[in-house]
């Protein structure tokens, strides 16, 4: 059990500081490589709970699919990478008192509530029972998030297409 | 498989819709240049599903694996929803902004893939469901928000819209993770009987209330989550922004009121009428602060607002303000009164956007300053946009004046009298600013180099008037929409 | 004839859509002109059958209620689109269609070649229409729909030529006052209907006729309705827009600044008269509004030298005239004042019209003169009205003003009726002033660019009625101590006699020795005649006009009142806001308390714009601050 702690927060730990980088980096490739290792911890976080086929979707769709998507963009976009972009950061104070806040408001939160937690269950095939959710209880959910994807693909063609 | 069948045949109104879209999409694919055949097949689209939802009237039932809800609630908000689509549709045919945007034809379409998200927001019944259809609507907002991609400020509204959109989700769905980790089921109606057992104060359940809120607030912005709604009105093409300001708007009220009516409310007292709230949430205060500070910010800071649209943006936020005292009351009347002044609020929404296109069509701006002696030039469209601001600010004779009327009378016999002084206050104000625009219009000259008379083509006076006559005959007999609200708002008996 | 009673509101309305929708197209002065008279005309012949029918029926049973359709039904509230059929209504009724149908006439004349004539005889039209739904309606929502209606065409006419550059900011201002009296109606109805589940009124009168006398609730009620009515009926606080609304063509003033809009808020008074019964300390609050407003107004109207601003002061005066006999609860005699109020005064605006249009649209009495043998008619008329306000016997204002004379004496005290004499004094003094100054001595203008001429007859037959009725129309209300019967008490009498029980209930019936009424008569009469002499023989010799000094400059300056309400109402505002500021921008010069607080509300505006800076970082850390203090709120609350 000490193993599992020990690894969940170096995935916690890792995930929490790539993400950092990600938002604080000047250059756009090191953003997106930071990124990765967000995600890729988040996929580590996936395993520990059990739900081996989400972490390896995680894996394949951001990790494979997503964010190498993002870096051949940002390499194929002329001179991007040598941008310094613009992070300077407005109203720091207030933003770092308000944030402070809402973090403490929610630890707080955590460890005050009473947490309606199921047991642990041990191994079980997740894959099949996804499939079955997937075609009766969240079948709904399954279908509209086609049309997301749909609306979000029209919407992507629309701006990329050459303006006449 | 049994329960999807029976499930689908419920389901038909938004089949409809997705076949539509499709369609469209094909149709657009073959025509490749603009053409009304698009518009007039997503028209056609509409007007089925509206009659299948029609024919939805009075029943009740859950389907889908109690994701979504037939009820009346829900058939009330997809009518308004279908109606206000079939008159964006049609507004957007003549509007200039789109005609020279260098797209084809992808609004019709996006604007009904809007729909089909707006109706499953009225429908649903769990945070899944609300949050997806949540962002169906979104994302369609962000893409029609940018829609003239040769405006840079059509750009930055939609990038602005996105990450702001993006935000508020984010604090949502966060919230509904805690609630789904504190109740285990995401059902409102199971979260609901699950609270009602617990019983007890949890500050953990207020703070996630204000974090939905959050979600919901942006959609119908609130105060404080409004900020994104004067940049991207002022950003977006105007009948883009009309859709934003009824039925993006109006949707958000749909999952707002069920979710707090249903989730944070005694399940056991929810059919004998009296409704009492679960120990501990006072969400009727949340409601009420969010409510005041949104009428009096969205009417004091439109005052001095000089891009029409920006001042409608204020207004719709001040709209919300008043729409928001209904849920206060919590009551079936509360919620008889909101139905009323959704009404009126599409009604006249529809209408004061309409004539906007009318004249910015032909003075290629929104600036109140432009539209000096607007009275002179044309005449028939001034009279027509004098028209929906007095119903705006709830002159009596219109049927802005009906809604507000229900919903102050519904706070008064709930005792609530300083709530609804301080929203006959606010009416008081917001007349200083719709006031504005007339006397622009009425009683200043034009300027000399522009002082020609302006004509329109027949079937623009014809929509507009079409848009005129509820507003003043419902203003004047409105029986019917009190009845019909009155039909829909038995709600919430269903689990 | 009840039976086809709803064409008295249908006709003016159909000759609104009439003109407005085709009045242009048809483009025919006479076809506009005369269509909309005769469509007021009917009104009054048919309401004139109905007062016909109603004495001959015994006064118990005169009164009924017309029932059109129901119009609002939800949950509790049932509101029906009903017409009070009574004396009192059918009064109202007849002075607004006849006097509405003369000035009609009188429009044909005075707008003869405007460009918008169609146009002005709708919205007329359209006044009509509202002003006889709010003296009709049965219930208070009806009520206010007409209120609100006759502001709207009051707006509109106001701000007719909007060429004018102020008539736009005067339209403005009289339409923002009145929302703020409106705002008193509202709460009011709100109130009602809290408390009484109706918003019928006489259902309302008959719920509250058992309650105690001076109850909260009907004082808040009855100091609310009085708020809304010193809004519509211009008196002080808010009276201010009155003056500023003469902007509009003088038809327009005499028939809805004179006659009869002014005088809704003494009808709403009149018609709930049980509920004032029933609340002496509102009642004495009308009093004071009243005999400050008459006072005030007419020290202002002195020194005035706009004819039409006379007339506009002299207005509010006699209104707050209106107001004091309601104050003391005589509103019969009220009411018979606003019956010949209407008469001369509107015979007066229509005759300073008649000036006007003769002078080419000048309106300053000083370069007027000696235009009593230029134009006959309107002199001899526009004299009866000068003598009929200053209370000369026997005409019409002789009668109405000492029967509140005298009902002050007696229901008040010595030192207000000292101050409504004083004020019937000043009265007498301007009107004489405006007289003299008008109609007599040499001609001050220049005789070779101006040559006043006699009008139109379609604009002096109208003078001529007017004239004829404010000489005799004094006769329908006798006092008592003639021996002759007083028609119009015993014709209102059904209307007010639950008010009179109530009043009976508290206050023993005062007996005063008929001796002392025709003392008080006399002394007022030869007050009259003795400043009409005064004046007469001081302004129509008069030739030369100097700067106005002391006590004169300030009258002259309408004791500064907009300045006033600048000072106090809006620099305080904007000191302290400035304060909070961290910028100040150009202050614009404010004219009056209305544009203080649509200045107050941009000024707040402005800041609050500031917050929406379109950068995205501010409005998230907005946002986010937004939700940790509504949470805090809730958690530590």
């Amino acid at each position: 059990m000490i193993y599992y702690t020990i690894l969940f927060y170096v995935f916690a730990v890792l995930a929490v500081a790539t993400a950092f980088y990600v938002v604080f980096a000047k250059n756009v490739i090191h953003s997106a490589f930071a990124l990765f290792g967000t995600l890729f911890a988040v996929a580590g976080l996936f395993v520990l709970l059990n739900a081996d086929f989400i972490a390896i979707t995680q894996i394949m769709v951001y990790v494979g699919g997503i964010l190498v998507l993002m870096i051949f963009g940002v390499m194929l976009t002329t001179k991007i990478a040598d941008i310094d972009i613009h992070t300077k950061n407005l109203n720091r104070i207030p933003a770092i008192l308000f944030s402070t806040g809402i973090t403490v408001i929610l630890i707080f939160i955590l460890f005050t509530t009473k947490w309606n937690i199921k047991p642990q269950v041990q191994n079980q095939e997740t894959v099949s029972q996804i499939g079955k959710l997937m075609l009766t209880t969240y079948l709904l959910p399954f279908e509209i998030a086609s049309i997301v994807l749909l609306v979000a693909l029209v919407g992507s063609a629309m701006y990329a297409r050459k303006t006449k | 498989m049994e329960q999807t069948i029976i499930s689908l045949k419920n389901f038909i109104p938004e089949c409809v819709l997705i076949v539509t879209i499709l369609v469209c999409l094909l149709a657009d694919l073959i025509v490749r240049k603009k053409s009304a055949v698009v518009a007039v097949i997503g028209i056609a689209g509409l007007f089925v599903s509206g009659w299948f939802v029609i024919g939805q009237f009075g029943v009740k039932e859950s389907v889908f694996f109690g994701m979504v809800v037939i009820d009346p609630y829900s058939v009330f908000f997809k009518l308004l929803f279908i109606v206000s689509t079939v008159f964006i549709i049609l507004f957007s045919l003549a509007s200039k902004e789109i005609k020279d945007s260098t797209h084809t034809n992808e609004h019709v379409y996006l604007m009904i893939s809007l729909t089909l998200g707006a109706n499953l927001m009225a429908s649903s019944v769990n945070m899944l469901m609300m949050y997806l259809a949540l962002e169906t609507v979104s994302i369609t907002s962000y893409v029609l928000a940018g829609y003239m991609k040769k405006s840079k400020r059509s750009s930055e509204a939609a990038m602005k819209y996105v990450i702001y959109g993006a935000a508020s989700s984010g604090i949502m769905i966060y919230a509904m993770s805690l609630l789904y980790g504190y109740t285990g089921s995401m059902n409102i109606f199971e979260i609901s009987s699950i609270l009602s057992k617990m019983g007890g104060t949890n500050p953990m359940l207020v703070i996630v209330m204000v974090m939905i809120l959050a979600g919901f607030g942006y959609k119908i912005s609130s105060v404080p989550f409004h900020f994104w709604t004067p940049d991207v009105y002022e950003g977006a093409p105007i009948p883009v922004t009309g859709f934003l300001a009824v039925t993006s708007s109006a949707a958000g009220f749909a999952v707002l009121i069920r979710f707090f009516s249903v989730t944070f409310l005694k399940s056991t007292t929810m059919l004998n009428g009296s409704l009492q709230i679960i120990d501990g949430i006072r969400w009727t205060e949340i409601i009420i602060v969010l409510s005041v500070a949104s009428m009096i910010i969205g009417n004091f800071v439109a005052v001095w607002q000089m891009s029409f649209k920006r001042l409608l943006a204020y207004s719709s936020i001040a709209q919300g303000g008043y729409i928001m005292l209904g849920l206060v009351v919590a009551n079936q009347q509360g919620l008889t009164a909101i139905f009323v002044y959704l009404v009126a609020y599409m009604i006249m929404n529809l209408g004061a956007f309409y004539a906007l296109i009318m004249i910015s069509n032909k003075l290629n701006s929104d600036d109140i300053n432009d539209m000096k002696g607007f009275a002179y030039r044309a005449p028939a469209v001034a009279v027509g946009m004098g028209i929906f601001m007095f119903a705006l600010s709830g002159i009596p004779a219109t049927v802005g004046f009906v809604g507000k009327f229900y919903l102050f009378s519904a706070l008064i016999e709930s005792n609530m009298i300083w709530l609804a002084l301080v929203g006959m206050m606010n009416s008081v104000v917001s007349l200083f600013f719709y006031i504005k625009v007339l006397k622009y219009m009425f009683l200043s000259k034009p300027d000399e180099e522009n002082s020609g008379k302006i004509y329109y083509g027949i079937a623009g006076y014809v929509l507009l008037f079409i848009l005129v006559i509820p507003t003043l005959l419902l203003g004047i007999y409105f029986g019917p929409i009190v009845r019909f609200a009155e039909m829909s708002a038995v709600m919430f008996g269903l689990k | 004839m009840t039976k086809y009673f709803l064409l008295v509101t249908l006709l003016p309305l159909f000759g609104f859509l009439i003109n407005i929708l085709f009045g242009k197209r048809i483009n025919s002065e006479k076809f506009s002109g005369y269509l909309s008279s005769f469509l007021v005309f009917v009104p009054f012949f048919i309401t004139f059958l109905v007062f016909l029918d109603f004495i001959s029926v015994p006064p118990e049973s005169r009164k009924i209620v017309l029932n059109y359709f129901n119009w609002i039904a939800a949950g509790k509230l049932s509101i029906n689109y009903s017409f009070v059929l009574d004396p009192l209504s059918i009064t109202m009724v007849m002075v607004v269609t006849g006097i509405g149908f003369l000035i009609h006439v009188y429009s044909i004349g005075y707008m003869h070649g405007d460009e918008s004539f169609a146009r002005f005889f709708s919205y007329l039209n359209l006044f009509i229409f509202a002003m006889l739904n709010l003296v009709l309606a049965d219930n208070f929502l009806l009520v206010f729909l007409g209120w609100e209606g006759v502001g709207l065409c009051s707006y509109l006419l106001i701000g007719f030529w909007s060429e004018k550059k102020f008539t736009g900011d005067a339209a403005k201002k009289a339409f923002i006052v009145n929302r703020i009296g409106d705002f008193g109606f509202m709460t009011a109805m709100f109130l009602i209907f809290a408390n009484f589940g109706t918003l019928e009124i006489s259902g309302f009168l008959g719920n509250i006729a058992g309650m105690p006398v001076n109850s909260v609730l009907l004082t808040a009620i009855a100091l609310l309705f009085f708020l809304g009515a010193t809004g519509k009926s211009a008196q002080i606080p808010l009276f201010v827009w009155l003056p500023d609304a003469m902007a509009g063509p003088t038809p327009v003033s005499a028939l809805i600044h004179a006659a009869t809009m002014v005088t809704a808020g003494i009808y709403l008074i009149a018609r709930t008269s049980v509920l004032y019964a029933l609340s002496p300390t509102a009642s004495q609050i009308v009093l004071i509004v009243g005999i400050l407003t008459a006072l005030i107004s007419a020290t202002i109207a002195l020194k005035q030298n706009d004819i039409k601003k006379i007339l506009a002061y002299s207005t509010i005066s006699q209104l707050g005239f209106m107001f004091i006999a309601l104050g003391t609860m005589s509103y019969g005699v009220a009411i018979f004042h606003l019956i010949t109020h209407a008469f001369f005064k509107a015979l007066m605006f229509l005759g300073s019209g008649s000036v006007i249009h003769a002078m080419h649209d000048e309106q300053d009495i000083r370069n007027m003169g000696g235009l009593k043998n230029k134009m006959k008619i309107t002199y001899i008329t526009f004299l009866v009205g000068a003598f009929a306000i200053s209370g000369i016997p026997p005409l019409s204002g002789f009668f109405s003003k000492d029967e509140i004379l005298y009902q002050t004496f007696i229901n008040a005290g010595i030192l207000p009726y000292i101050i409504v004499l004083f004020t019937a004094a000043l009265t007498a003094f301007y009107m004489f002033r405006l007289t003299g100054l008008t109609f007599f001595g040499k001609a001050r203008y220049d005789e070779n660019k101006v040559h006043p001429h006699e009008s139109p007859r379609t604009m002096t037959i109208p003078l001529i009625i007017l004239g004829i009725l404010s000489a005799v129309g004094g006769f329908i209300g006798l006092p008592h101590f003639t021996g002759l019967p007083n028609y119009l008490e015993r014709w209102l009498e059904p209307v007010f006699t639950n008010a009179n029980r109530v009043i009976q209930l508290y206050k023993p019936e005062g007996h005063h020795a008929v001796s002392v009424e025709i003392l008080l008569l006399i002394l007022s009469v030869l007050v009259a005649a003795g400043v009409i002499y005064f004046a007469f023989k001081k302004f129509s010799k008069q030739e030369r006009f100097e700067k106005e000094k002391g006590f004169g400059k300030i009258l002259e300056n309408k004791y500064y009142l907009d300045e006033i309400y600048d000072k106090s109402v809006v620099e305080p505002v904007q000191n302290t806001s400035e304060f909070f500021l961290w910028k100040i921008f150009d202050v614009k010069i404010i004219d009056g308390f209305v544009n203080g607080i649509s200045f107050y509300v941009s000024r707040l505006s402005i800041d609050w714009r500031k917050i929406q800076t379109g950068i995205i970082q501010d409005y998230a850390t907005i946002t986010i601050a937004g939700v940790v203090l509504i949470i805090l709120y809730f958690i530590f609350a």
